[in-house]
């Protein structure tokens, strides 16, 4: 049946919910690619043969063209849930995606991301008077300048804006600026402490 | 995680979301049809018989998107029938009791795809709405007990009979009950890690130790 | 060694003058790096007293570095790696006791402030005003070593002194040959005799010198908690709350709980704190417009029985494993079992109840449990002193209750947690979340290992004293082994346990022993600690009898080593702890006899 092969890249993203993304598939939307001209092909036969006069041809147009329809809006579904994916990370790695992440995107994608990453940087240098506002922090509303941070892997040293070296050594503790060390505790190298 | 596009030209009754994955694998669900006109150069389809062309009377299970095509007011390539499960014998079923039974056997997208059976106008498509809209509101009130109170348990034994909408109810309700016992134990000041973050981290976590062992 | 000779008072925080902290505010404000490291140590105590400095720091919004420290090495290494631009630090129950400056060359612009319950508290921290503040009370310091008598401007490098020593005499034997340089010759003897006279004066100086030295650090011993410390600079500064009360209460028990201070010192610590309790605690009983939430946390005053751990466990299991109840009926026998048991009876107790858990027990008998012990004492000759304990327990929403003494024993356990991929760090963490009062689960998982622990050492004491001749009297000590392959042997290659098994096998021994001088004798211990390394984690503890709690194993263990030339590390900041290579057992111990005689 026609729409096998582009469901299962659909069925693909279902699975892939919980915030990780497998490569491209690239083998099965060549396979549907495949399978959609040849429909087409058939189809633009079979037009020009209706066009000629054969009457019972029409239901035969009609199924074929409502498969090229099924197989164009999977493929869509499957190109655009990875887009919406790839914009999300922007919001939650930041601008530099991790090795693991960047191989399993395509290179249009890749380069959707850094298009994107950069009208991200132009609106939000754009706004809020000099200077900007960089809206992928305080995601949710500060209550303190400072919080206390605990380090949840060694991440080396860590310049803060005062100048002063910080070292971010396994199991230890710190006190921080909040808008210094936020995007740390949300690429999950350091752990928020909240009493 | 879906973007609304435009459908593909067509402005149907049921809110018909082009991106939507669950409406995609929804409507892959099979119809079992009755061919009216003969399909030359198809024959391929009915894996039965070896004919080049579908006869006219052949009977077979066409995905809904493909059925939807070829029935409706102004065509009639072929004709439908109702799915066992929207048929009257289950309609007495749900309405008997509509809280024991396991949705999610009868078709993970029970609801979806019942509201998608209407735009076919079978003569029982009055009665299969309001079967629909009955076994939902009973049913409801059972899902959202479940959501609110079981906290920080293990929920799979509850949500296998659960059609899929009726999941995302559930979930939905379970965010909240979250949210609010963070926001009571003021854990909403908390930073998190963000959740692709966290995920990312636990597969290459694992990974390492399959690959250790 | 810092030039110039600084005046013999030194800075330290006092009740008379001036909170120290507010110096610190100032110098942090003024210089351009504000952040402060704090290295805390492995205790309970530190561990408290962390805690509330953390608190202090985050009401004034200055920036912290916290690295926990479980000994000298760990110390420096840690120091080496955070303290870069770095301009004050703040070492919690570590760094009293060692010659900080020399330790760890730091640069001149850094200052240390000492909150170190160790003693005694090393000379050169006392005389160096510049770097080193201790933050501890005068009146604990003293037989402090004059200044003159440990530090001279003359005595540089006692080597170059030798050689100067040595020259004359070559200059002798050479005069001889050189019949031109007779005059300077004889000027050199002139000379030389006044140098001899100042050799002979330096030498004497010297001795003197390191005798007193030696008097000074030979018994190693306690001062004030450092949570206690550090709760008097909040109190001091109005920012104390009920939760470092609670804190310091903890430290203050967590010194008592060691046998670290006398029973003395800790009445009147709790004395001191029973004030501040009645003061943050004052709610009537009858809070009829319910004011304040039974979220609260709650302090109260209470005559506390020891039995460990009772309300988390049943009343009989507690009784077995608490020292003095086990020493007391004898449970190592049958017979003690048995009048365990008639006890229990006469205080109308059924087995059955004892068994239970103790929140499961009946309402009626929960309550009178105390009274009933009370008036048994005279029949069992149970001394109320060491039953009962003035204490404090705290109280905060419907099911949490703890008592000081089983929470701090709960924080050990997990500080000292033989979980396989635990790192010592891990756990120090892990303990300062036993102590969140949003995290009781920790609470309840480290209860769970406290009687885990508590139930190996009951168990390796029963063995100690079931099998003959493994406590053995060497004369001046007692000393066991425990053997290795024991399964619960792992628990005792932390330093607290070890401790503990060691006071529990002193306490049980000298109840059992028909030895009267057992009573008067200290206990060496030693378990194995890591069967790769070959090495074995030693402790020595003071005698039962022996109230002051003054140990002097510290510098035996020191010249013992020296004297049978064996490598003892002595990494841990409490000195009676070491680390010996297996191997070298007898000839250590050889040493140790023959040197304690």
């Amino acid at each position: 049946m026609f729409g096998e092969k582009a469901l299962e890249l659909v069925k693909e993203l279902q699975r892939s919910k919980t915030g990780t993304i497998s490569a491209i598939n690239e083998d099965v939307m060549r396979q549907v690619l495949e399978e959609m001209r040849a429909l087409f092909e058939q189809n633009q036969r079979d037009v020009t043969l209706a066009l000629a006069g054969e009457q019972l041809l029409f239901s035969a147009i009609q199924i074929r063209h409502s498969a090229l329809e099924r197989n164009k809006r999977c493929l869509l579904a499957y190109l655009a849930g990875r887009l919406n994916y790839v914009r999300e990370t922007r919001w939650q790695f930041g601008s530099v995606l991790p090795a693991e992440v960047k191989q399993n995107l395509s290179e249009p994608e890749l380069q959707w991301f850094n298009k994107y990453s950069k009208c991200l940087a132009n609106y939000m240098s754009s706004i809020g008077g000099h200077g900007g506002l960089d809206l992928t922090q305080d995601v949710k509303p500060p209550k303190t300048l400072y919080i206390e941070v605990r380090c949840l892997t060694d991440h080396g040293e860590f310049e803060t804006q005062d100048g002063s070296i910080v070292l971010l050594k396994k199991n230890s503790q710190h006190f921080m600026l909040r808008s210094e060390c936020e995007h740390l505790v949300r690429q999950g190298f350091l752990e928020h402490i909240v009493h | 995680m879906s973007l609304s596009g435009n459908s593909s030209g067509k402005i149907s009754r049921s809110n018909e979301n082009y991106f939507s994955i669950d409406d995609i694998i929804a409507t892959q669900e099979k119809i079992p049809c009755k061919f009216e006109v003969a399909v030359p150069h198809l024959g391929y389809l009915d894996q039965s018989s070896d004919s080049e062309d579908v006869a006219v009377g052949t009977k077979l299970e066409l995905p809904y998107w493909l059925a939807q095509s070829l029935c409706g007011r102004r065509k009639h390539t072929v004709s439908v029938e109702l799915p066992k499960v929207y048929r009257e014998s289950y309609r007495e079923i749900f309405d008997a009791d509509a809280t024991v039974v396991d949705l999610h056997k009868l078709g993970p997208y029970f609801y979806l795809f019942g509201t998608r059976l209407l735009h076919f106008e079978h003569p029982d498509s009055a009665d299969i709405a309001k079967n629909l809209l009955q076994t939902f509101q009973t049913r409801f009130r059972m899902i959202m007990d479940m959501s609110q109170n079981s906290f920080n348990e293990d929920v799979t034994q509850l949500t296998q009979k659960l059609d899929e909408t009726e999941r995302t109810i559930f979930d939905v309700g379970q965010q909240g009950l979250n949210d609010f016992q963070q926001w009571e134990t003021r854990q909403v000041d908390k930073l998190t890690t963000s959740m692709m973050v966290a995920n990312h981290r636990k597969r290459k976590r694992a990974q390492v130790d399959d690959g250790q062992e | 060694m810092t030039g110039g000779r600084p005046c013999a008072v030194c800075m330290y925080y006092t009740r008379r003058e001036r909170c120290h902290w507010p110096t610190l505010k100032e110098e942090f404000f003024k210089g351009m790096c504000q952040r402060v490291l704090v290295l805390v140590a492995f205790d309970v105590d530190a561990l408290c007293a962390c805690k509330i400095l953390q608190y202090l720091f985050q009401c004034d919004h200055i920036l912290y570095t916290i690295v926990p420290v479980s000994g000298r090495e760990d110390f420096e290494r840690a120091f080496v790696a955070h303290s870069e631009g770095i301009r004050h630090v703040i070492l919690v129950n570590c760094g009293a006791t060692d010659d900080i400056i020399e330790m760890l060359q730091p640069e001149d612009n850094i200052t240390f402030f000492v909150c170190d319950s160790h003693r005694p508290v090393d000379v050169h921290n006392i005389y160096n005003q510049v770097q080193v503040k201790l933050l501890m009370r005068p009146d604990e310091l003293h037989d402090v070593p004059q200044f003159d008598e440990v530090f001279s401007d003359d005595d540089e490098e006692p080597e170059e002194a030798d050689d100067v020593c040595e020259e004359p005499e070559e200059a002798d034997d050479d005069s001889g040959n050189d019949s031109d340089t007779s005059g300077p010759v004889r000027k050199k003897k002139r000379v030389d005799e006044q140098t001899l006279e100042k050799e002979r004066e330096k030498r004497l100086w010297r001795e003197a010198r390191n005798k007193r030295i030696f008097e000074y650090t030979e018994f190693s011993g306690f001062g004030t908690s450092a949570a206690l410390l550090m709760f008097e600079i909040a109190w001091k500064m109005s920012k104390d709350t009920n939760d470092l009360l609670w804190l310091a209460i903890l430290g203050v028990t967590s010194q008592y709980a060691n046998r670290q201070v006398e029973r003395d010192k800790y009445i009147e610590d709790i004395g001191q704190l029973q004030s501040h309790v009645s003061r943050l605690n004052n709610r009537s009983e009858d809070d009829s417009e319910n004011i304040i939430s039974v979220n609260c946390l709650k302090i109260t005053f209470e005559s506390e029985l020891q039995l460990t751990m009772y309300r988390h466990w049943s009343l009989f299991e507690s009784l077995c494993h608490s020292d003095y109840t086990f020493c007391k009926f004898k449970m190592w026998s049958m017979k003690g079992k048995k009048r365990l048991h008639e006890f229990l009876a006469d205080m109308g107790l059924p087995l059955v109840q004892c068994r239970q858990r103790f929140a499961a027990m009946d309402m009626s008998l929960k309550e009178t449990v105390k009274d009933m012990i009370s008036k048994q004492t005279e029949k069992y000759s149970i001394d109320e002193q060491k039953l009962f304990l003035p204490s404090f327990h705290v109280q905060f929403g419907f099911k949490n209750k703890f008592c000081a003494m089983d929470a701090v024993l709960a924080c050990e356990a997990m500080l000292e947690s033989v979980s396989a991929n635990l790192t010592p760090s891990d756990n120090f963490l892990k303990a300062g979340d036993v102590l969140n009062r949003s995290k009781t689960e920790c609470m309840e998982k480290a209860l769970s290992q406290a009687k885990m622990q508590l139930q190996a050492i009951v168990h390796q004491v029963q063995t100690f004293i079931d099998m003959k001749h493994q406590v053995i009297c060497a004369g001046p000590f007692l000393y066991a082994f425990v053997t290795e392959g024991t399964p619960d042997a792992s628990f005792f290659s932390k330093p607290t346990c070890l401790c503990h098994l060691a006071q529990f096998t002193l306490d049980a021994y000298s109840t059992m022993s028909h030895n009267k001088r057992a009573q008067n004798l200290p206990l060496v211990l030693g378990a194995p600690q890591d069967a790769d390394l070959g090495t074995m984690l030693v402790v020595g503890v003071p005698p039962a009898s022996d109230t002051s709690r003054k140990n002097f194993f510290g510098k035996a263990f020191e010249q013992a080593a020296i004297t049978s030339n064996t490598q003892m590390m002595q990494d841990n900041f409490d000195s009676n702890v070491i680390m010996l290579k297996m191997d070298d057992k007898s000839k250590f111990f050889d040493a140790l006899i023959s040197l304690l005689q």
